[in-house]
């Protein structure tokens, strides 16, 4: 039973209870980030490496050396993005894992009309990102359909959409018709499409020796966009409601195949702004490959699951995740494969996953002790 | 407080419980209980939902461990830690109905919680002979999902008993039985208890079963043990007084703990309008779920402004199956839906709430609220087009007619941004219901609106449902428990295997009669 | 498309067709048996895939420390149980969402993997063929199901066996009652979280074991890129099989020839879009999930995690 709380001991005593599973939660975020940092160092060391060394390099990768933390924010970014969408998803019950398959489909509509239209370049770069938010909004709806009509699991369907679309791109940069480079003086005998012209690209922002495109600050909005726009606004508690209670919601007057559809609709939609606005901010050269998405979406997709639906918590998460990568670019001074950065990163999310889920457990053990029925 | 039972060294006490205390945070469900159970005896343990009486129990089985206390078999100290090892031990208990699994057939469901290997020809032997010796009649290989709830008890009793315990727990287990069904698994017990000397321990909060069945009766309020009485010595007004803290008064309090009698009904009947048309109409509805069973089959009913139309009837008759119907999470395979003259589409988001039916389901936690949000916007979602400005939630609003509700309706809660999972179960079957009445619906359903709360918070509720019937609404309540049925409502029906098989109004209430349509008897055969 | 047509009938009547795909299913068949235990307990195992990669890494290391293919099978199913270990215990212990340890997991093997692989580099040598006299001597499936290397023939036992642990034992009694209803288990007194994580387990070392099948049986050699989303169509599998066993088999089998299909295709001559072949496996599961989730029970807790009192 809840009391209003009235007496000043009871206050007292909860008040000492939050600061008690306030430092409780600290150390045992303490103890878990330590031990992911810790085995990654005797992964370093096994190899014959200092980890001291590693961790320096990592860090004037990602920051220190010069234009560097520009770097890191443009690779922040695109995940940003990918983790909001994810995280619109998760606020409606919609567990959308195949974003590297949607940024695809961004990037390659952007590549379309970067390469294939004509037009002043600031209404191509403005249709193209429209375009690839279009696409990845679409290549999830494919999801939302089968989620919808059919109750099949959106988890098994975006996972499995991604190793189709790598074959789309696979397709497209290599067939004439599609989106190869027919440019006979292209720059390798890689296959890629044509590079955008020089007027879709989006505009590079400057700053302290640094410079970023201006997704950069383009994500940054969003963000808060997001939370505001979940908390606030009609449409983010509708996909709240159907996220926590979707029996509620229905009873309620808000359909789980429009409203779920929407939410997954937005989430690949965000990631496919993702994929439109790393083409158009130069990824690869600004020229769309095979191997284009560079593991962005699903590293966008473990940002959002750290931040634990909180949009505002994606942007520190996102440059984490970016540092770590850029940082991994500094790595070969010193010996180490960059791969340990994926095993870093990973072990990083298991350690980060432990105490929220030690604390649901105790949480759960003493709601249950207030509401157990005698 | 004189001790009836608990001796060291008499061979007769089979089980004895001394100070067991447990406690839940800073709730102790129970304080200090001392509980003897005796050989060829029915102890009645009595109490209200959350006077501790099952925290005792599942100390008893191994599903909780005690704080403090100690537990005595056959007079040798133990401690039990779960429930194979309470089955070791020879306890063994009967659950509500939630040890079942429906996937499984009978014969499986019984060897569930062994140890050992799995040998179905000697379970399903176990299974038959158990069934022919107690007269619990059951096919060994019968998927569970497909019995109906009395069948299933069956079950739930033979898995308990294959065991050979020699204590038995029974927490209420005649919640989902029709009166005919009762009366034989308190046969079962009767016999098992004088020809095999069982202990029975049976947990209810039924004064009348209470008294009907068992041989002594302990009665338990807020965690504590507050009287034992032997049952011949016993009367019902001081037990209910006993178990409530304080003399009841109000009808559906007094319903709410089995204490009404049929003249109490037939005095109180009242005299609602049945003039003019129906603000719902159901019309030969058929709903027949995706594995090809018949939920609802050719079910009409009326209900009329003003009236309280109790729809009557053992659980898994179908009565969920009606309430999400209109509570538009289900789409109908036949007939309509009529509110105020107009059809209203099954199956369409928000078509019933739009049309003016409010439900309050009987699992609130299923389609009834939503834990995770707060309290006020619990109570607002219905409602959100009257608290939005261009798509953005206006918070001051919200706020205001939460805090109103909050206050109209009395819930207990820090505040209106508390999340409702932290209120107490009657507190969030107040948001329930606030939210339900303030959408001012035509039609308000409420099903098993008051299990598993308080007398109070059933004395307020059943208030709550006349009233709202009083303001001209439409309310239909389906509820298993005859005695709130016969507490609140105008015109009764009754409702077995998806259909609407007898109805009667106040004035012509016959607890016998409806009894026997419960379980199934033809309308023929009772009137004759 | 009229290309297509004929290359299909070719490809259907040619004996090397049948015996990739037993191959390439087989593969899978590993894994969907496991990932089968482990629905039926209540768990959509994304982390599959991760013990396939890892079985399939530690197989390759296994056979190049002891240069035996019986101790790098061995070593396979370690590898793939550490990886269930991880699932299982961080799932259905600490309760975190097991869709996301799944991931996580499989992003962890991943990485290492590529990153020991590039230090170690372990090598490998495919298995000797072992025809089983009489039987591979019947036309078209003879070879294919009795022609293959030995390893391909523990997949063989291990379909009764999966059959008998869900079916005729409590164990499998009480992973299926996990999966159909956690609490009423609970209440009859099984430990609902453990009987889920043994399940996983059991999941984690089939696909271990088909992981170092994968290296010792079938390719030969290790490559990170190597096993690339079979898990996940293994779980499609147990979808296509509607959590029955031979379903789940069939499925398998019809994945493996979507995959042999695609590799006979060049080999047979005819000139087929790549990529669409390489799509087609993944193409085919999203049909018949589209054609057939909705038809069939799943395990009615399946992906529902347990914790005692919440439901």
């Amino acid at each position: 039973m809840i009391d209003a709380g009235t007496e000043p001991d009871a206050d007292a005593h909860l008040l000492n209870r939050r600061w008690r599973s306030a430092a409780e939660m600290t150390l045992l975020y303490v103890l878990s980030i330590g031990g992911a940092l810790l085995i990654s160092a005797v992964l370093v060391a096994i190899t014959g490496n200092s980890w001291q060394k590693v961790f320096g390099a990592l860090l004037d990768g990602a920051f220190r050396a010069p234009g560097r933390w520009g770097n890191t924010l443009t690779v922040a970014a695109p995940m940003l993005l990918v983790a909001l969408g994810m995280v619109i998803g998760v606020k409606a019950g919609l567990f959308n894992i195949g974003q590297e398959g949607q940024l695809l489909m961004g990037a390659m509509a952007m590549a379309f009309v970067g390469t294939k239209m004509d037009g002043p370049g600031a209404i191509l770069v403005l249709g193209g990102l429209a375009l690839g938010m279009a696409a990845g909004g679409a290549y999830a709806f494919v999801a939302a359909l089968m989620r919808f009509r059919r109750g099949v699991p959106e988890v098994i369907s975006t996972l499995l959409l991604v190793f189709i679309a790598f074959q789309i791109i696979g397709f497209a940069v290599t067939t004439d018709w599609v989106l190869r480079d027919l440019d006979p003086n292209r720059p390798s005998r890689a296959v890629t499409s044509a590079a955008l012209p020089d007027d879709v690209h989006l505009p590079v922002v400057r700053a302290f020796g640094n410079e970023f495109p201006i997704g950069v600050i383009f994500a940054l909005a969003l963000a808060v966009f997001v939370a505001y726009f979940l908390a606030r606004t009609v449409w983010g508690f509708r996909f709240r409601l159907l996220g926590h209670n979707p029996r509620v919601a229905q009873k309620t007057g808000i359909a789980a195949i429009r409203t779920g559809s929407t939410a997954l609709f937005l989430s690949g939609a965000f990631a496919g702004l993702a994929g439109a606005v790393m083409l158009s901010g130069g990824s690869s050269g600004y020229r769309l490959t095979t191997g284009f998405s560079t593991n962005i979406g699903w590293q966008g997709l473990l940002v959002a699951l750290l931040a634990r639906g909180r949009p505002l918590v994606c942007i520190p998460m996102a440059i984490l995740f970016a540092s770590l990568r850029t940082g991994a670019g500094f790595l070969a001074s010193t010996g180490v494969d960059r791969r340990i950065v994926d095993v870093v990163q990973a072990l990083l999310v298991l350690a980060l996953l432990m105490p929220p889920a030690i604390a649901f457990i105790r949480d759960r053990r003493r709601a249950l002790a207030s509401s157990e029925e005698g | 407080m004189a001790r009836l039972g608990g001796t060291n060294g008499d061979a007769s006490v089979l089980l004895e419980l001394r100070g067991m205390t447990k406690r839940f945070g800073d709730v102790v469900a129970c304080d200090d209980v001392d509980l003897t159970l005796r050989q060829g005896e029915i102890h009645g343990i009595l109490g209200e939902n959350g006077a501790g009486k099952s925290t005792l129990m599942k100390m008893v089985i191994g599903l909780a461990l005690p704080d403090k206390g100690t537990l005595y078999i056959d007079g040798e100290r133990c401690r039990v830690t779960d429930p194979l090892q309470a089955a070791a031990r020879g306890i063994g208990m009967v659950h509500q109905h939630y040890s079942l699994v429906d996937a499984l057939t009978v014969w499986e469901n019984v060897a569930l919680g062994e140890k050992g290997g799995l040998d179905k020809e000697s379970t399903r032997q176990r299974v038959i002979s158990i069934s022919e010796r107690y007269g619990l009649d059951v096919d060994p290989d019968a998927r569970v999902g497909e019995l109906t709830a009395g069948v299933r008890q069956r079950v739930e009793i033979i898995k308990c008993l294959r065991h050979g315990p020699r204590i038995l727990i029974l927490d209420e287990p005649t919640s989902v039985l029709t009166s005919t069904e009762s009366e034989h698994l308190f046969e079962v017990l009767g016999e098992g208890v004088r020809g095999e000397g069982w202990a029975v321990a049976l947990v209810s909060h039924k004064l009348d079963e209470i008294l009907q069945a068992t041989d002594r009766i302990t009665i338990m309020r807020d965690g504590r043990v507050v009287q034992r009485v032997m049952t011949a010595d016993a009367e019902a007004a001081s037990l209910a007084r006993a178990m409530v803290g304080r003399p009841v008064t109000l009808r559906s309090g007094s319903a709410a703990i089995g204490a009404v009698s049929d003249s109490d009904l037939v005095a109180a009947a009242r005299h609602a309008s049945e003039d003019g048309a129906p603000v719902l109409e159901i019309e030969d509805a058929s709903l027949i779920a995706e594995d090809g069973e018949v939920l609802l089959d050719g079910l009409s009913l009326q209900v009329h402004p003003g009236e309280i139309v109790g729809v009557a009837g053992v659980e898994g008759n179908g009565q969920t199956p009606l309430s999400r119907m209109l509570s538009s999470l289900l789409r109908l395979d036949g007939g309509r839906v009529i509110v105020a003259g107009n059809e209203v589409p099954s199956g369409v988001a928000g078509a019933m709430a739009e049309a003016g039916i409010a439900v309050i389901p009987a699992d609130r936690h299923h389609s009834g609220c939503v834990l995770e949000m707060s309290v006020a916007e619990n109570l607002i979602l219905s409602r959100l087009s009257e608290v939005e400005d261009r798509g953005v939630l206006r918070r001051d609003e919200i706020r205001a007619r939460a805090t109103k509700l909050i206050e109209e309706f009395d819930i207990h809660t820090p505040g209106p941004d508390t999340p409702l999972g932290q209120l107490s179960g009657g507190n969030q079957q107040r948001v329930v219901l606030a939210r339900a009445l303030s959408d001012r619906p035509k039609v308000l359903v409420a099903a098993q609106p008051t299990r598993g709360l308080d007398v109070g918070a059933i004395e307020y509720i059943g208030e709550r449902l006349r009233a709202a019937a009083d303001d001209g609404i439409g309310v239909l309540l389906l509820s298993t428990d005859l005695g709130e049925i016969a507490a609140l409502a105008d015109r009764i029906v009754v409702m077995f295997r998806g259909r609407i098989i007898g109805e009667m109004t106040r004035a012509e209430l016959d607890l016998e009669r409806l009894g026997l349509l419960i379980g199934g008897s033809s309308e023929a055969e009772t009137a004759a | 498309m009229g290309d297509f047509f004929s290359a299909l009938a070719d490809i259907f009547s040619s004996p090397t067709m049948y015996g990739s795909a037993v191959r390439l299913g087989g593969f899978i068949a590993f894994a969907a048996l496991g990932e089968l235990v482990a629905e039926k307990a209540g768990t959509i195992n994304i982390s599959v895939e991760g013990s396939l990669l890892a079985g399939a890494f530690l197989g390759a290391i296994g056979y190049d420390l002891t240069g035996s293919t019986p101790l790098g099978l061995m070593t396979g199913i370690v590898g793939g149980l550490l990886v269930a270990l991880i699932q299982a215990n961080m799932s259905h212990r600490l309760t975190a969402d097991q869709f996301v340890v799944g991931l996580t997991a499989n992003i962890l093997v991943l990485g290492l993997a590529g990153f020991l692989n590039g230090i170690l580099d372990p090598a490998t040598r495919r298995a000797s063929v072992l025809e089983i006299p009489v039987l591979s001597d019947i036309p078209l499936i003879g070879p294919a199901l009795f022609g293959q290397t030995w390893p391909t023939y523990l997949l063989y036992p291990l379909i009764p066996l999966t059959w008998w642990l869900l079916y005729r034992t409590r164990w499998g009694l009480e992973v299926r009652a996990v999966g159909e209803n956690p609490q009423a288990s609970d209440v009859s007194g099984i430990d609902v979280n453990k009987r889920r994580r043994q399940a996983i387990y059991y999941g984690g070392m089939l696909a271990g074991l088909g992981g170092g099948f994968l290296v010792l049986g079938q390719v030969g050699s290790f490559d990170t890129a190597a096993v690339g989303g079979r898990g996940f169509i293994a779980i499609a599998a147990v979808y296509f099989g509607s959590w029955t066993l031979f379903g789940t088999l069939l499925g398998a089998l019809v994945f493996g020839f979507a995959d042999a299909f695609r590799l006979a295709v060049p080999v047979l001559g005819y000139k087929l879009n790549a990529q669409m072949l390489a799509a087609l496996p993944y193409v085919l599961t999203l049909v018949v999930m589209y054609a057939i989730t909705k038809r069939f029970r799943q395990p009615a807790a399946l992906a529902q995690p347990f914790v005692r009192g919440l439901r």
